[in-house]
């Protein structure tokens, strides 16, 4: 009986000696044992069981798998004096535990130490860059000729060229500019981006303003291009009644013309014939035009009077 | 179960009534009594554990990620599937066949049951308003559709596949958006843009083998900056009103073109009618003038004087007055004088 209580107590003592010496290193993780604060061995980076030396040695794990890096949003100036927000964001992984278990200890640590370097890099390349070459890219390209008319009224005092650099080329140099100080950490850099960028509330304020102005603009230029079209429609409709109607009394002027032409020819052969008759029966028949309001001046003299004088004398 | 449940009664029971015995005197022959049902106790406890735990069941949408002592050895498909226990195995369940979504710049609450999508009355400005290539501020909001394709790569790629997958959507929208004029995004490059994001976002995301496809990226509300809306708007209604002008004026011109052509014609066919009546006029005149002059010609002076009182019988019954005028008296002599008392102007003029 004592036997057993022996055997139990080897059992339990086996088992923790065990659970001590064995140790899981799980897919995501790499390891390195450490015996008093001194690393042994090289990395340990198969995932699975392994052992180490129980109480003496311990275990210090990092993660393998890529991790995310998200910057401090910080107003930096650009080249052009316009305060903006920047918010990076950048991927990294533990390239080498042994460095980065000396510099830096573990991954507060590291993050720490990115937040100095990427911050600053940050800085430095954006308060040393144009607005636009921030926001645009390399493949930049604005057809001026495809846009609507009111958009290149409202772009006139913008500067639509092509970046020298652009947005992608900046994170590469930022990435560039960065990595340099990793290889000391043991951190590998996988990228570095820009998430955001907005300008500070004041300037938002003031391009908001601009942009305001830009549609009032547009909207003044609609307005009065639909008055100018419509005077324009106006006139030549008032040209086309003009014509219209002077080409009208053109045409009949010349009827006109043409019958009086031709009555003018009639009366000419006709009376042709014997114009003192003519002017005589002609004379008569304006005499038979005279109406009751009509005074009739008469000379003495003349044929009419002597007649009625002739015929009221006998 | 049952079964274990009396045996810890059991055990735990009895073992305070066995070890009051010794006291009593009893014989060393009690641990030995004792420790066998403990043994037996313990392991059938730990059968009934490790049973217990040794099945998982995968769903049809999932899969599980299989890992023993941490080390990745394979993926198991939906159904019941065994593993080593006392956490030799482990799984990690994921969707693979869901289609996940995340939105930016705005939040749509859970869908309930049979309910349409509703939205949060939250903005977040943070996310959605971005610059474009000419400076100006817009407001986007988007959804990405993705699918863990690779549910290892998802687990152990990155630490955290999720909000990688956040941050590159902001900067790469961010990046399509600023790379193109404000009108543009307003309006035609939607799809474009759209398209653009996805690529890029599969692009980032294969480079970091995180096991996440993309389905879609879909733009939502591309608006201008609250501020400035206004003034868009103003836009729009003073292209209905340069349309409304130019339709108004056209409509003018419509109206009076046609009537002008009617008053044209009108002219014209007047005019006409006027020649007509002139030559016919003419031509009536000269056939008389003519048939009385074949009249006059055989004689002459009867036909002169007859013609001339015709026309006296004729004029005189409707003449007003007639006044005959002497050359040498001042002042005419009235002949007959029907109207009375009317004064007649002095004229000392003479007709012919």
């Amino acid at each position: 009986m004592k036997n057993i209580t022996l055997y139990v107590l080897i059992l339990v003592l086996a088992l923790l000696v065990t659970t001590r010496a064995a140790f899981v290193i799980d897919q995501a993780e790499q390891g390195i044992i450490v015996q008093f604060g001194e690393p042994i061995g090289g990395v340990i980076a198969d995932p699975g069981l392994h052992w180490r030396l129980p109480f003496i040695q311990e275990v210090r794990r990092f993660d393998k798998r890529l991790l995310d890096w998200d910057g401090d949003v910080s107003q930096i100036p650009t080249l052009g004096r316009e305060f903006i927000i920047v918010d990076t964001t950048a991927r990294w992984r533990i390239s080498d535990p042994l460095q980065f278990l000396r510099s830096v200890r573990d991954e507060s640590g590291a993050r720490t130490r990115l937040d100095d370097i990427l911050d600053s890099v940050v800085r430095d390349i954006v308060s040393g860059t144009e607005l636009e070459e921030i926001v645009r890219s390399a493949d930049w390209q604005v057809d001026v000729s495809e846009l609507s008319e009111e958009e290149v009224t409202a772009l006139e005092n913008t500067d639509l060229e092509r970046p020298t650099k652009g947005r992608g080329l900046l994170e590469q140099d930022m990435l560039r500019a960065s990595s340099r100080q990793m290889a000391e950490l043991g951190i590998e850099l996988v990228d570095v981006r820009i998430k955001r960028i907005n300008y500070i509330d004041s300037v938002r304020e003031q391009v908001e303003s601009r942009m305001i102005a830009e549609r009032q603009s547009i909207a003044a230029r609609f307005r009065s291009e639909g008055q100018g079209s419509s005077q324009e429609i106006l006139g030549e409709m008032e040209r086309e009644l003009r014509r219209i109607s002077s080409e009208a009394e053109r045409r009949a002027q010349e009827i006109i013309g043409r019958a009086d032409a031709e009555a003018t020819r009639i009366y000419g052969e006709a009376y042709g014939q014997d114009p003192e008759f003519y002017s005589f029966f002609k004379t008569l028949e304006s005499y038979a035009m005279l109406g009751p309001n009509t005074t009739l001046m008469i000379d003495a003299n003349s044929d009419f009077f002597r007649y009625l004088e002739s015929i009221a004398r006998p | 179960m049952s079964d274990a449940k009396d045996l810890i009664e059991q055990l735990f029971n009895r073992p305070p009534r066995g070890r009051q015995r010794p006291p009593a005197g009893a014989p060393p022959g009690t641990p030995r009594f004792a420790a066998k049902p403990i043994l037996i106790g313990f392991g059938l406890l730990l059968l009934a554990w490790a049973v217990l735990t040794s099945f998982y069941t995968v769903q049809p949408e999932e899969r599980a990620v299989v890992k023993r002592f941490g080390e990745v050895t394979g993926i198991a498909d939906p159904g019941l599937h065994f593993k080593v226990p006392f956490g030799i195995d482990a799984i990690q369940i994921v969707a693979t066949e869901r289609v996940l979504k995340e939105e930016f710049g705005f939040r749509s609450e859970d869908v309930s049951s049979g309910g349409r999508t509703r939205f949060a009355g939250e903005e977040f400005p943070d996310e959605s308003l971005m610059l474009t290539g000419d400076l100006n501020i817009i407001q986007v909001e988007w959804v990405v559709q993705y699918r863990i394709g690779e549910p290892i790569k998802f687990l152990y790629g990155m630490r955290e596949p999720t909000q990688t997958l956040r941050d590159l959507s902001e900067s790469v929208m961010r990046r399509v958006v600023g790379n193109r004029i404000g009108s543009d995004v307003l309006t035609v490059g939607r799809v474009d843009i759209a398209n653009t994001a996805r690529e890029e976002i599969q692009a980032a995301m294969d480079k970091y083998d995180n096991g996440i496809r993309v389905i879609t990226v879909e733009l939502q509300d591309v608006v201008p900056p609250e501020r400035v809306q206004p003034a868009f708007n103003e836009v729009n209604e003073a292209r209905q009103e340069l349309e409304r002008m130019i339709n108004e004026a056209t409509r003018q011109e419509n109206e009076a073109i046609p009537r002008a052509e009617g008053t044209a014609k009108r002219v014209i066919s007047e005019a006409e009618g006027y020649a007509t009546e002139r030559v016919n006029r003419a031509l009536g005149e000269t056939a008389r003038f003519n048939a009385v002059l074949t009249e006059y010609r055989d004689a002459p002076d009867v036909t002169r004087a007859r013609l001339y009182l015709e026309t006296l019988n004729q004029v005189l019954p409707a003449i007003g007055s007639i006044v005959v005028v002497q050359e040498d008296q001042l002042s005419p002599v009235p002949l007959l004088n029907l109207r009375q008392g009317q004064v007649l102007p002095q004229n000392t003029s003479t007709s012919q």
